[in-house]
């Protein structure tokens, strides 16, 4: 067979484009401060780590605080989503609580932008004395993604056949026993789905963590936006800092690339 | 069978950390929401009372308003348009085998798995005038194009929303291009159809309720663009590329009015309620089709 190099030249340019911002950030990040400021072209090139040392602590910004508060937050949504809408979503299918009502809700709210639960958010944990905390943006991130996590799981439970939950139940095992043993066993490619996506959209989120948090709990996306503007001329040290916060949920999810596709495929609505 | 008040029970019982979420998440704020839109709520004044539909008569006098929304439609519509054509085009490439499909395929997902914020940081970077590779490009070929200039603002906008985003459309396309059943391709060979006619008469239609949930989902998504715009521009040169989005996170956080923010973020809500009942079918329809 003819082999199709064309394609691979053509797919390889159209990458090429979409990548040049992450291709220039690397760059960057890898140039000494002389370099950066000498143009974009001129050619020095010996890799350069500064930069890196510089973000993860030696020039005493906070970043290694933002990244380590955007860890907590990002894994504290996804524990804290599972647990909500895994249950659920079994009540949902298999016990036909809430009937269709409650998807048909999910998705209406999947529609509504977080920008419309920014100001009630902000009211509401400033009275409960939540701002500048991880577990106000745990919360605020659980709920925007909790709907995604009730379409995918739904859908994974649908799939299911019925016959094996029927044939337990004959055999006397309870609703509990059932969940436990037979239905949570096969939710591995629905829970890895759920997670990946959670993960990646709590990680990026910005708006709330903007509204939210003051410093204590700064995760690295505002962090990152306001290192421009308070550091202004280090680009070098912000590039490195991008490219540190880019690196978790790059590895992660081409990690788990399968799942992810299949979680945007069925819940398809982005965050 | 499990008996039917055990199953209630059950229901009840797995379903209760969803309904406590909601309802200190989803009924509670939204009552907030709607109590702020009706209070005279401005930080600079220290007293807060209410003040019926006032908010909403400001808020419907404001021009920067209308402007916002002006902007959030052209920019959503336009971008989702490029991003659902490229995106396709790009399925319909990868539709095919090559070498190097496989870590193409991953290298292309890399958008979506980056912060828009993140990315936002990356553009001013490499867009910068003095150290940016772009603006160091163009010098080079000595082009005087100014990308934050007010005339080409929106399309540099457009541009850096179709780098981020048509990863997107184009794994959604192409997971539905996947679903295609093979025979109809065959027959249609067996028919003697040639390529063009393949799109356009076969593969085109079957997509089309796929491509138009894409298209959807693209359109109410970047109605609420709020990090990459706000990070890049701030919503100028003036206020001119304010989203819906920016308007109110400035006119809440920046001015501290309160309650106009709250009754814009409600006018919002409205303007894209029309769609809800749409997409609640669309979306039935398509993930019964896709099975």
């Amino acid at each position: 067979m003819k082999k199709n190099w064309g394609v691979t030249a053509a797919a390889s340019c159209i990458v090429f484009i979409f990548l040049i911002p992450l291709f220039g950030a690397l760059y960057t990040s890898l140039r000494t401060d002389e370099a950066i400021a000498s143009g974009p072209f001129v050619w020095e090139f010996d890799a350069d780590w500064t930069h890196y040392r510089n973000a993860l602590g030696a020039a005493g910004y906070d970043f290694p605080s933002f990244f380590r508060n955007s860890i907590i937050i990002s894994l504290g949504t996804v524990a804290l989503t599972i647990l909500v809408s895994f249950p659920a979503s079994y009540a949902i299918v298999r016990l036909g609580f809430g009937g269709p009502w409650l998807l048909r809700l999910a998705l209406a709210l999947r529609i509504t932008p977080a920008i419309f639960f920014v100001i009630p958010f902000y009211k509401l944990f400033t009275a409960y004395n939540l701002i500048d905390s991880p577990v106000a943006l745990i919360l605020a991130n659980s709920f925007i993604n909790m709907t995604l996590a009730l379409l995918v799981f739904a859908g994974s439970i649908r799939e299911m056949p019925i016959e094996i939950e029927e044939a337990a139940a004959v055999d006397g095992a309870s609703i509990w026993m059932t969940l436990r043993r037979i239905i949570l066993p096969l939710m591995g490619p629905g829970l890895a789905a759920v997670g990946v996506l959670t993960f990646l959209f709590s990680w990026s989120d910005y708006l709330f963590a903007v509204v939210l948090t003051s410093s204590e709990a700064t995760p690295v996306t505002v962090g990152a936006a306001n290192f421009v503007t308070s550091y202004g001329v280090r680009w070098g040290d912000i590039s490195a800092a991008v490219c540190l916060s880019i690196l978790p949920p790059l590895v992660f999810a081409t990690a788990a690339q399968k799942y992810l596709v299949k979680g945007l495929s069925s819940g398809a609505v982005k965050g | 069978m499990t008996f039917g008040k055990e199953r209630k029970i059950a229901g009840w019982l797995l379903s209760a950390p969803l309904l406590i979420l909601l309802a200190g998440l989803l009924v509670w704020p939204m009552y907030l929401g709607f109590q702020t839109s009706m209070t005279h709520d401005i930080l600079s004044d220290f007293e807060t009372y209410p003040v019926g539909l006032e908010n909403y008569k400001n808020l419907l006098m404001e021009p920067n308003f209308w402007s916002a929304i002006r902007f959030t439609l052209m920019f959503a519509f336009t971008a989702s348009i490029v991003e659902l054509i490229l995106g396709f085009a790009l399925a319909l490439m990868f539709d095919r085998v090559f070498p190097g499909k496989k870590i193409l395929f991953s290298l292309m997902l890399i958008p979506i798995m980056i912060a828009p914020s993140l990315m936002a940081v990356m553009f001013r970077l490499i867009l910068n005038e003095n150290i940016g590779v772009i603006p160091g490009f163009l010098k080079i070929i000595g082009s005087s194009y100014s990308i934050f200039d007010q005339n080409n603002i929106f399309l540099s906008l457009i541009v850096l929303d179709v780098i981020q985003f048509t990863a997107f459309t184009f794994l959604l396309t192409y997971s539905a291009l996947q679903n295609m059943p093979s025979e109809i391709y065959e027959a249609a060979a067996i028919d003697g159809a040639n390529k063009r006619q393949t799109l356009f008469r076969i593969t085109m239609p079957i997509l089309k309720p796929a491509l138009a949930i894409v298209f959807l989902l693209r359109i109410l998504d970047s109605i609420r663009t709020f990090d990459s715009i706000y990070i890049l521009t701030g919503g100028g040169p003036g206020t001119s590329t304010q989203t819906v989005g920016i308007y109110i996170y400035k006119t809440a956080f920046i001015y501290g009015d309160f309650g106009l923010a709250a009754s814009a973020a409600i006018v919002l809500v409205f303007i894209l309620a029309p769609f809800m009942p749409f997409i609640i079918k669309q979306f039935n329809l398509g993930t019964e089709r896709s099975k």
